[in-house]
C-alpha cells in the first residue's frame, strides 16, 4: 500500500493538516444533521480525506466497507434512451462518482442518481428514515446544464440525500448551487504543516530524515500534500538511506514542460512553434491537463525571463488561459500564448542585442 | 412489390421501367431510364407516357409486399401493367412525337460510338461482357462489375449502349420509390407488412442467385443473353443496414452467374462529411476485394461535351455559336445530362435565336450563367488559396474609402473574397480552422514570428466563436449559422491578414490536422485511465482525472509498481516516446474524409 493511502487519517481527530476545519466538521455531523457541502481547494490539500473521515464519523465504520461498480444507467430522455456507464463507489450510506467523466452527458447522470438514490432510503436504527450521501467529485468540470439540474435535484430531493460536492475551485461552480451548501474551503496545506507530516510519517516507518530533507521535499511539492509524500516514497525506494542533498525528482511531464520552455527560448521561428507544438501534442494525449500545461510553461518561462517582460508575458498568458477556457480546442490558445511569447521574446532579444 | 418483381423476372423490363421513370422528374432519375431509340427496343410493349394512370398504378403496387407474389400473382400483374401501358399509349403518343420531347430522351447514344465517355473506358466495359457472355461460360471467374463516377457520366448508358452492341437483354434493378409515413400507416393499417427497400433487395438478390432468370423462358427469349444492372442500391442508414447489404452483396458477387452491373455513383467531395457517401465509398472497396472489377468513370472532358452538343446543335438546327456551347460545356462540370439539359433550356430560353443574340453574348464572359451548377473548388484547393496568400504586387486601386494605418494594409487580394471562395467549397468552419492551424506555420516566413502569431491568435479567435456554439440547449439555427461563417471567415482572413511575408509559393502539402489524431489518443488514453482507475488504486481511490495523469501516474512509474505496468506504458519518457500515431498523415487530395467529432471517436 502507498503511503498515502497508508497513512490517510481516518477518522477527523486524527487529521494532522486541518485540524480546526476537522474538529468544526465533527461537531457539525454529532449535533445535527447536515447540509450540502462544497469542498473546494487546490489538489492535495486533503479535501477527500476529509470527506472520508467525515463519513466514518456519520456512518461508522461501515462507510469504509465499499465496493466499486461499473453502473450501466438508462436515462429516458424524451425521444431516445441514452446508455450511460460510470464507475461509482458507494457503501450502503453513500455513493461516490465522478459525473464528468460521462462528458457531455453529464447532466443524465446528476438528475439520474439522485432520483434513484432517493427511491431507496436506508432506514436507521431508530426505525426512522435517515438518508444517503451522494458524494460528487470535479464538480467544477460539470458542465453548466448539469450543474443546473444538480441545483433543481439539490432542492428536491434534499429530504432523502445530502450531496458533498468536491472540487477544485469554486468560481466554476454556478452561485446557485454554492448557496446551497456550506462552502468549506480547505486550504493547501503549508510548507511546514507538509513537514510535519513527512516526519510523522518517518517516524513511523522507522526512516533516518537528514535535517532539511522533509523540507526540501516540501519545497519541490508546490504545497501539495500528496505529491509530497508520493515523491518522499519514491526518494525512499530510489536511496535509503537518504543523504540530505540527495535528489528530488521531478515528475516527467514537468520536466518535459521544461525542456519545452528552454527550445522555446533557444529559437523564436515558426518552425519552432511547429516543434513545440509537436511537443504540445504529447504532453495532451497523455491527458495531463491544458491549463495545468499552460500554467506550468509559464513558470518555466518566468524562470528565465528578464524582469522587463514578465508582466506582458503574464498579461499573455492569462489572456490565453481565458480563451482556452471559453473555447474548444486547447492546442490553438496555448499555441497562440507560445507564438506570442515569441514575438515578444523576438522583439525584446533584437532590441537589446540589435 | 409486385412491380419490382415483374421488372426483373419477366424480360418487359424495358418498359415498364421506362413508365416508372418517365413519372419521376426527369433531371434527377433520368440516368436509369432507357433507350428512347426503338431499335433499342427488345420486346413489343409499346413504350409510353401514361402520365396520369401510371401514378395510381404505382402507389396501389407499393401494397404488394414484393416477396409474396406468387408467379400466377406476377403475371396478373404484368398484364395489367401491359393493359394500363397500352391505353395510356393512345393518349400520350402525341406528345412525344412533337418536338418538344427533351433532348435528353431524344439522343441518347444507342450505338457505342455515340458515346461521349472516353472510349478506352467503354472498350474496358466490352471487354468485360464479351468475356462473359460471347466466349465462354467458365466457372472461375467473377459476373460482377462495378461501374463508379459521378452523377451524369454515362455509366448506366454505357451499359445499355454496349448491351445492345452485344444484342443482350438489360435487365434492371430499380430502388423502389420510397415509402411515404403517411403512406406507411395507410397500409399497415390496411393490414399489409411494411418491408424496407432492403429487405426487397435482399430478395431480389436471393432469387438472382437461386433461379437466376429462369422465369425469362416464359416469354421465349431465351437466346438473348442476359446483363442485370443494379442502377441503385437501396439506401442504408446506420451500421446495421450497412451490413445487410454488404453480406448480401457479398453473396451477390459470389454467387451470380449472370453478367451483373452494379452502379454506383460518386458524391462530389465536398459532401463526404456525410456518412452515407462515405459507406459508398466503403462499399466500392469491400466489392472489389470481393472480387468485382471496378470501372472508374471520369467526369466527361470539356471537349467531347461540346462535341456532343454541337452534334445535337446540328440536328437541331439551332445557331449557337461555339463560345456558347464550350461555356454550357465548362459550366456542366463533365455531366453530360447537365449538358444537354442546359443546352434544351438555353435554346428555349432565347426563342428564336436570331432576337436572342445580343442578349446571349454577355454569357460568353463566364460569369454567370442563368443556369448551370455553381462552381465549385475542392477544400484543398481553397486551402491552398488562403495558404498561399497571393496578393497583387502593388496596390493599384489607390485608397479610395479611407485610409488605414500602415501596420493593417494590405496590398489586395489575387482571388475572390475568401467568404466566396470559402461557400464554393462548402467548407465548414470546424475543419477549415483545424486545416488552417495544422498548415499555417509551413507557409509563414522564416523570420517572422509577428505574423505567425498574428495568424494564431485569430485561430484562437476562431476557435473561440466556435465553442460559444455548444451547450447552447435550444439551437438557434441562424445564429448558429451566423456563427459557423463568421467563425470561417475570421480564421482564414485571419491567416491571410496575418502571414505578411508569405513564402514563395512552392509545393506544399497540405496535412490532415493531426489535432484528430491526438484527440483520438487523448480519448483512448482518458478511458483507459478512468478504467484503471477503479482497479489499479486499491479501490479506495476516484481521484480526478487531471490528478491521476499528473500526480499518480509519474510517481507510480518511479516506485515501480508491477500492477502498474499498463499504466506506465502511457507516458511518455522524457525523451519524447510517444502514443503512435498513424502514418497517414500526409494527405493527398483526394481522401479528404472528415468526421464529425463523434464519428471520429467510432471509426477511427
Amino acid at each position: 500500500m502507498l503511503w498515502v493511502d497508508k497513512y490517510r487519517p481516518k477518522t477527523l481527530d486524527k487529521v494532522l493538516v486541518h485540524e480546526d476545519v476537522a474538529q468544526n466538521l465533527k461537531k457539525l455531523v454529532t449535533e445535527q444533521d447536515c447540509p450540502h457541502l462544497l469542498f473546494y481547494g487546490p489538489p492535495g490539500s486533503g479535501k477527500k480525506t476529509l470527506i472520508m473521515a467525515l463519513l466514518r464519523q456519520m456512518f461508522g465504520a461501515s462507510a469504509e466497507k465499499v465496493k466499486v461498480e461499473n453502473k450501466n444507467w438508462k436515462v429516458d430522455a424524451g425521444s431516445r434512451t441514452i446508455d450511460l456507464e460510470l464507475t461509482t463507489l458507494s457503501s450502503t450510506h453513500h455513493v461516490e462518482l465522478n459525473p464528468s467523466d460521462a462528458g457531455y452527458q453529464d447532466r443524465y447522470i446528476v438528475q439520474e442518481i439522485i432520483k434513484e438514490m432517493a427511491k431507496n432510503r436506508p432506514i436507521d436504527t431508530k426505525g426512522k428514515k435517515g438518508f444517503k450521501v451522494l458524494v460528487l467529485n470535479e464538480v467544477d468540470k460539470l458542465s453548466r446544464e448539469a450543474q443546473h439540474s444538480l441545483r433543481r435535484t439539490m432542492e428536491k430531493y434534499s429530504a432523502s440525500c445530502r450531496l458533498i460536492l468536491c472540487c477544485d475551485s469554486s468560481s466554476k461552480v454556478t452561485e446557485a448551487v454554492r448557496s446551497r451548501c456550506l462552502n468549506i474551503r480547505i486550504n493547501a496545506p503549508k510548507e511546514n504543516e507538509i513537514v510535519k507530516v513527512l516526519e510523522f510519517i518517518g517516524k513511523k516507518e522507522g526512516l533516518q530524515l537528514p535535517s532539511g530533507f522533509a523540507a526540501r521535499i516540501a519545497e519541490k511539492s508546490a504545497r501539495s500534500l500528496r505529491r509530497a509524500i508520493l515523491s518522499f516514497e519514491t526518494c525512499r525506494v530510489q536511496q535509503y538511506p537518504f543523504t540530505s542533498n540527495q535528489v528530488i525528482s521531478p515528475m516527467d511531464w514537468e520536466e518535459y514542460v521544461s525542456e519545452i520552455a528552454s527550445d522555446i527560448m533557444r529559437e523564436q521561428s515558426p518552425k519552432r512553434l511547429f516543434q513545440v507544438r509537436g511537443k504540445l501534442y504529447e504532453l495532451l494525449v497523455n491527458c495531463i491537463p491544458p491549463e495545468i500545461i499552460l500554467k506550468r510553461l509559464l513558470y518555466e518561462l518566468l524562470k528565465k525571463l528578464d524582469s522587463e517582460l514578465k508582466h506582458e508575458v503574464c498579461h499573455w498568458a492569462a489572456y490565453y488561459e481565458h480563451r482556452m477556457r471559453l473555447g474548444q480546442k486547447a492546442i490553438f490558445h496555448i499555441e497562440a500564448f507560445v507564438a506570442k511569447f515569441m514575438s515578444i521574446y523576438k522583439g525584446f532579444l533584437i532590441a537589446t542585442f540589435g | 412489390m409486385g412491380k419490382r418483381s415483374i421488372v426483373v423476372l419477366s424480360s418487359s423490363d424495358d418498359d415498364a421501367g421506362e413508365c416508372n421513370d418517365n413519372d419521376d422528374d426527369f433531371s434527377s432519375k433520368s440516368s436509369s431510364s432507357f433507350f428512347n431509340k426503338p431499335k433499342s427496343r427488345t420486346v413489343s410493349v409499346p413504350r409510353t407516357n401514361p402520365k396520369g394512370s401510371k401514378k395510381v398504378r404505382i402507389s396501389s403496387s407499393r401494397s404488394h409486399p414484393g416477396k409474396n407474389v406468387n408467379p400466377f400473382d406476377e403475371m396478373k400483374l404484368f398484364c395489367e401493367d401491359f393493359g394500363e401501358s397500352f391505353t395510356g399509349f393512345k393518349v400520350s403518343a402525341g406528345n412525344r412525337k412533337d418536338n418538344k420531347e427533351l433532348w435528353l430522351d431524344k439522343y441518347k447514344p444507342s450505338s457505342l460510338a455515340e458515346l461521349c465517355v472516353h472510349k478506352k473506358k467503354v472498350e474496358e466495359v466490352k471487354v468485360w461482357f464479351e468475356e462473359r457472355i460471347c466466349i465462354t461460360k467458365d466457372d472461375h471467374c467473377n459476373h460482377v462489375l462495378l461501374i463508379t463516377g459521378q452523377s451524369g457520366v454515362g455509366k448506366s448508358a454505357t451499359v445499355h449502349a454496349i448491351a445492345s452492341h452485344l444484342g443482350a437483354t438489360v435487365c434492371e434493378w430499380n430502388t423502389p420509390t420510397p415509402t411515404l409515413w403517411q403512406e406507411h400507416i395507410h397500409t399497415t393499417n390496411a393490414g399489409l407488412r411494411y418491408m424496407s427497400k432492403l429487405d426487397e433487395f435482399e430478395n431480389f438478390v436471393e432469387r438472382i442467385r437461386k433461379y437466376g432468370l429462369i422465369s425469362s423462358s416464359l416469354t421465349g427469349e431465351q437466346q438473348k443473353p442476359f446483363i442485370i444492372l443494379i442502377d441503385d442500391l437501396p439506401v442504408i442508414n446506420g451500421k446495421i443496414s450497412y451490413g445487410r447489404l454488404q453480406q448480401c452483396l457479398h453473396l451477390l458477387v459470389q454467387s451470380v452467374r449472370i453478367p451483373t452491373v452494379i452502379l454506383i455513383t460518386d458524391y462530389s467531395r465536398e459532401d463526404t462529411a456525410d456518412y452515407t457517401s462515405r459507406c459508398w465509398e466503403d462499399l466500392q472497396t469491400f466489392l472489389q476485394s470481393a472480387g468485382a472489377c471496378k470501372v472508374a468513370f471520369n467526369p466527361i472532358t470539356v471537349n467531347s461535351t461540346s462535341k456532343t452538343l454541337s452534334k445535337i446543335c446540328r440536328e437541331e438546327k439551332l445557331r449557337i455559336t461555339s463560345d456558347q456551347i464550350d461555356v454550357i460545356a465548362k459550366a456542366s462540370g463533365g455531366d453530360i445530362r447537365h449538358a444537354i439539359t442546359s443546352l434544351q433550356y438555353f435554346c428555349l430560353k432565347s426563342g428564336s435565336i436570331r432576337n436572342g443574340f445580343h442578349k446571349i453574348d454577355h454569357l460568353d464572359d463566364g460569369y454567370t450563367l442563368p443556369f448551370g451548377r455553381d462552381e465549385t473548388v475542392s477544400l484543398f484547393h481553397a486551402l491552398g488559396k488562403f495558404l498561399h496568400n497571393k496578393r497583387d504586387t502593388e496596390n493599384c486601386t489607390a485608397s479610395d474609402s479611407f485610409f488605414i494605418k500602415e501596420d493593417f494594409a494590405r496590398l489586395p487580394m489575387k482571388m475572390d473574397t475568401p467568404e466566396r471562395v470559402l461557400s464554393q467549397a462548402h467548407g465548414q468552419a470546424r475543419p477549415i480552422a483545424d486545416f488552417l492551424q495544422e498548415n499555417v506555420l509551413d507557409f509563414v516566413h522564416e523570420e517572422a514570428m509577428d505574423d505567425a502569431w498574428v495568424a494564431t491568435s485569430y485561430l484562437s479567435d476562431a476557435d473561440t466563436l466556435l465553442a460559444s456554439l455548444t451547450g447552447v440547449k435550444y439551437k438557434n439555427y441562424v445564429a448558429e449559422n451566423i456563427i459557423q461563417s463568421t467563425a470561417a471567415s475570421v480564421a482564414v482572413r485571419g491567416v491571410m491578414f496575418g502571414n505578411r511575408h508569405p513564402l514563395s509559393s512552392r509545393w506544399h502539402a497540405i496535412r490532415r490536422p493531426m489535432m484528430w489524431q491526438v484527440e483520438q489518443s487523448l480519448w483512448r488514453n482518458k478511458k483507459e485511465i478512468i478504467g484503471q482507475r477503479t482497479t489499479a488504486y486499491g479501490g479506495l481511490n476516484l481521484s480526478d482525472l487531471s490528478i491521476i495523469a499528473t500526480e499518480w501516474n509519474p510517481f507510480l512509474k518511479w516506485l515501480g509498481f508491477q500492477a502498474f505496468e499498463d499504466s506506465k506504458r502511457h507516458l511518455g519518457s522524457t525523451s519524447g516516446q510517444m502514443v503512435h500515431y498513424d502514418d497517414d498523415r500526409r494527405l493527398v487530395d483526394g481522401d479528404d474524409d472528415f468526421e464529425d467529432e463523434d464519428d471520429e471517436i467510432e471509426n477511427w
